[in-house]
């Protein structure tokens, strides 16, 4: 601005100020745009991948989010890990043990690996770990899964024992999270990070922290003493793209090699682009309508029923999700431990009407408000939904409002609360039915968590209680699939669907696969040739 | 020259007043807003207990005075507060962010001012000539083309099919051209405008009427006597486009994934991350006050008819 002010009375000042401001804004462009991709020399070879969210933390114990813990787990490894399946397998942990009284399990850990600071990894790590997750001074959202360790034993070197307050079989499951990732207790000192606020991740794994640039880029490099299978690439950038249609053009430019979430619509386009190839990764997060059970009216299971069955949940799938769905025939998705398929409730407006009838219902109207935004196509499928729900004769209003408006509307006490019809997605924190089943207990009705619906039945609290301590596996997992059915009758939800997460990535590019909770599994991308 | 330096320490001091109240209103609104940072920030996964110890060490569960006096007495120290979602300090997470806008801002701004007062000269000059209506109607698309589109549209013909830029970021120096021209189509259009009726409006005066008859060539009456003063109001336009362009660069930086400050306050509104939304539209606040004194200083300073007293 000031090099206009000066040139007083010049003729065509304007216009020559301008030029000097024009170059010097092409400079500062090129001095602050900072170095290229991986063009040069003997470039290190980079796999590049577009996600959707800035992270907010490194620390592993502070995740929240499954795309941030995707980044984490890069560089931090937990005592086990899960497959494709949502099976455990060893990670850290080589071998464990519960006790029969189910009170302590003992982990064998693995030896000869070594963190990326060269502090070896032992009992002695691991205990620090778990002790910082359970420490109330240390920010830890996702603390409730881990609290029934009362105590982490050094046995020896590679032996660790947890104490548990009451037997917990969903807790191996628990330990396959990045918030129990290990990291290096010398780590907590250095590189700025402190025991509290621990923004550079030091672990055990693949890749090694380089740089976070906030709301751009964090950039790992591969260890070269891992150990475990080396991957191919020297390096791995994670982009910060908010915008799902930026995240599609990168990839079609070439600029990255993998992106997450395109946008749903041209799901269909992608999957004909022969320049690309799209991964509909199964998930565990349910979509599905809550009910207000303390409702009169709604109260009525045949009401319940009949907005299950009025609700045509193929169709909208096809049609309204681009097939990134797999409708529900279970209270949860197939990945999670306990899952057994119960049936899902077939479209049948006329079984609808019918039930509609029986309850003595007329002219009903409800309330029924859905976020937009927060899942695929969340708003639209709610806008569908409440079309099926007119034609057998309901009045519906349909409103949205942003998240943390939202999220503050369904948290209402009960006696604040009239809220008819909300959309809500859940995807459990790991792999386990328990994790899911605290959507059914009256324990978590708000204000005291998030069992929006405020359904509670004897039987079903008492079955989930005694999964919960159950230790023999064939049991647990039989009283799990009793709950469903008796959940599934008494339709507290309407069960809609559980989400595909699309991963889409380069034809150049092969080894890319999944985790069935909303992660991409690219650690051992290589390119296709 | 007094009165000009009576006239800027008057104006200081409004604008510091400004700036209070500004602090005052961004505090109550965010907080008026319906929704619990704690609980968002904690996901729905974290138990209510977790959510009450995040609350507490946010400092959320103090009274309102509190929370404003620690915010005020922050702000004199130079002190923005604490992100409450990334726990790093506002100042740290927002100055980078800011030279980003600011770059995206004023490359655009200069394009779109370059060629705007380009199409406006050659407008009034060749008035109601078939350039002239080309140029007319050239801009009235520029005005009404969505951002949104236009940044799309040219991510894949430049991006996507041709492959001569980079498709969003900030990475290489080439990320910054697909999103100034987006930035430059509107503020070309609206500068292109006002050039050609200010042109237009000298071009009319007696003493361009006098410049004519002195024999002078018609090149040399519009750039030497006239394009100086016709240029006075549309400084004032530019300058307070930038302003905008500060703040409303955000779709835009959105569609190209540009790291600034737009992005960062949407989002962090979106997140009810209350000190960095306080700490960003107080930034804006005294950039949009300094470039207001600017614009006037330059006008005044501009313009000898102008006294400020």
């Amino acid at each position: 601005m000031s090099v206009l002010l000066h040139h007083k009375g010049s003729p065509g000042f304007g216009r020559r100020a301008a030029i000097l401001a024009v170059a010097a804004s092409l400079l500062l462009a090129a001095c602050g745009g900072g170095g290229g991709g991986g063009e040069g020399s003997s470039a290190p070879a980079e796999f590049r991948i577009a996600i959707g969210i800035d992270p907010d933390t490194l620390d592993p114990a502070g995740q929240t989010t499954t795309t941030v813990q995707n980044i984490v787990d890069y560089m931090v490894d937990t005592l086990v890990d899960i497959d494709k399946d949502g099976k455990l397998k060893p990670g850290l942990a080589t071998d464990w043990e519960v006790a029969p009284d189910g009170l302590s399990i003992t982990l064998t850990l693995r030896q000869g690996v070594t963190f990326h600071d060269g502090t070896p990894f032992n009992a002695e790590a691991v205990k620090f770990s778990l002790d910082r997750v359970l420490d109330p001074n240390v920010t830890v959202p996702i603390r409730g899964s881990y609290t029934v360790i009362q105590e982490v034993e050094v046995v020896d070197d590679y032996t660790v024992r947890l104490h548990l307050s009451q037997p917990s079989p969903a807790l191996m499951a628990a330990l396959s999270t990045t918030m129990v990732g290990i990291i290096s207790p010398a780590s907590v000192e250095e590189h700025g990070n402190t025991y509290t606020n621990y923004q550079h991740p030091v672990g055990t794994g693949p890749y090694v922290f380089k740089e976070y640039v906030p709301g751009e880029r964090v950039v790992v490099e591969k260890n070269p003493d891992y150990w475990g299978e080396e991957p191919y690439y020297d390096r791995v950038i994670f982009q910060v793209v908010p915008e799902a249609a930026t995240r599609m053009s990168q990839l079609l430019s070439g600029q990255v090699d993998m992106i997450i979430l395109p946008p749903v619509s041209d799901i269909p386009s992608l999957q004909q682009n022969p320049n690309v190839e799209v991964l509909l990764a199964p998930s565990n997060r349910t979509i599905y309508i809550a009910i207000n059970n303390n409702d009169e009216v709604l109260s009525d299971k045949r009401v319940r029923q009949a907005l299950n069955y009025a609700v045509d949940k193929d169709a909208i799938i096809q049609n309204v999700l681009f097939g990134a769905a797999t409708k529900l025939d279970a209270p949860m998705a197939p990945s999670l431990f306990g899952y057994c398929p119960v049936g899902a409730y077939e479209y049948n407006p006329d079984r609808a009407r019918q039930l509609l009838a029986e309850a003595d219902v007329e002219n009903l109207t409800l309330d029924f408000i859905a976020p937009t935004g927060r899942y695929v196509q969340d708003f639209q499928a709610a806008e569908a939904i409440a079309g099926y729900l007119e034609d057998v004769g309901i009045n519906v209003t349909l409103r949205t409002m942003d998240w943390p408006t939202y999220v503050q509307n369904i948290q209402q006490p009960p006696d604040q609360n009239d809220l008819d019809l909300h959309l809500l997605g859940w995807a459990p924190g790991y792999l386990d039915a328990q994790e899911q089943m605290v959507q059914f207990q009256l324990a978590a009705h708000p204000p005291n968590g998030l069992a929006t619906a405020f359904y509670t039945n004897p039987e079903v609290e008492d079955l989930l209680e005694r999964a919960s301590r159950e230790i023999d596996v064939e049991t647990r997992a039989d009283l799990y699939c009793q709950a469903s059915r008796l959940i599934m009758d008494d339709a507290p939800w309407i069960f809609l669907w559980y989400q595909s997460f699309p991963i889409v990535y380069s034809k150049d590019v092969t080894g890319v696969s999944y985790l069935p909770n909303e992660m991409f599994d690219a650690v051992y991308a290589r390119p296709a040739n | 020259m007094k009165g000009t330096l009576q006239y800027i320490t008057r104006r200081v001091l409004t604008s510091l007043l400004a700036l209070v109240g500004v602090s005052l209103i961004v505090f109550i609104i965010v907080r008026v807003l319906p929704g619990d940072p704690a609980r968002i920030i904690a996901g729905l996964l974290a138990t209510e207990e977790e959510v009450e110890r995040i609350r507490v060490a946010m400092g959320l569960d103090r009274p309102l005075p509190v929370q404003y006096w620690d915010f005020v007495t922050g702000l004199l120290q130079g002190d923005l507060g604490t992100s409450l979602r990334t726990r790093r300090p506002v100042l740290v997470e927002l100055v980078p962010r800011l030279k980003m806008t600011m770059l995206l801002a004023t490359t655009g701004t200069i394009l779109g001012s370059l060629l705007g007062i380009t199409a406006g000269v050659v407008g009034a000059a060749r008035r109601y000539t078939r350039l002239d209506y080309l140029l007319s109607s050239g801009s009235l698309v520029g005005i009404s083309m969505p951002v949104y589109w236009l940044g799309y549209m040219l991510i894949i013909v430049f991006a996507v099919n041709l492959r001569w830029f980079p498709a969003a970021g900030a990475d290489e120096p080439s990320s910054i051209v697909l999103p100034t021209l987006t930035l430059a189509a509107f503020s070309m259009a609206l500068v292109a405008r006002m050039t050609r009726g200010s042109m237009l409006e000298v071009l009319g005066q007696d003493y361009i009427r006098t410049a004519r008859a002195k024999g002078l060539a018609e090149r040399v009456v519009i750039y030497r006597h006239a394009l100086r003063n016709a240029l006075i109001p549309v400084l004032t336009v530019i300058g307070l486009q930038f302003g905008s362009l500060l703040g409303g660069a955000v779709l835009t930086e959105s569609v190209f994934a540009w790291p600034g400050m737009g992005v960062l306050l949407v989002n962090s509104i979106i997140n009810r991350d209350y000190p960095m939304v306080q700490g960003i539209v107080l930034v804006y606040a005294v950039l949009v006050v300094l470039l207001n004194l600017v614009v006037d200083l330059a006008y005044g300073w501009a313009d000898p008819r102008i006294r400020y007293d």
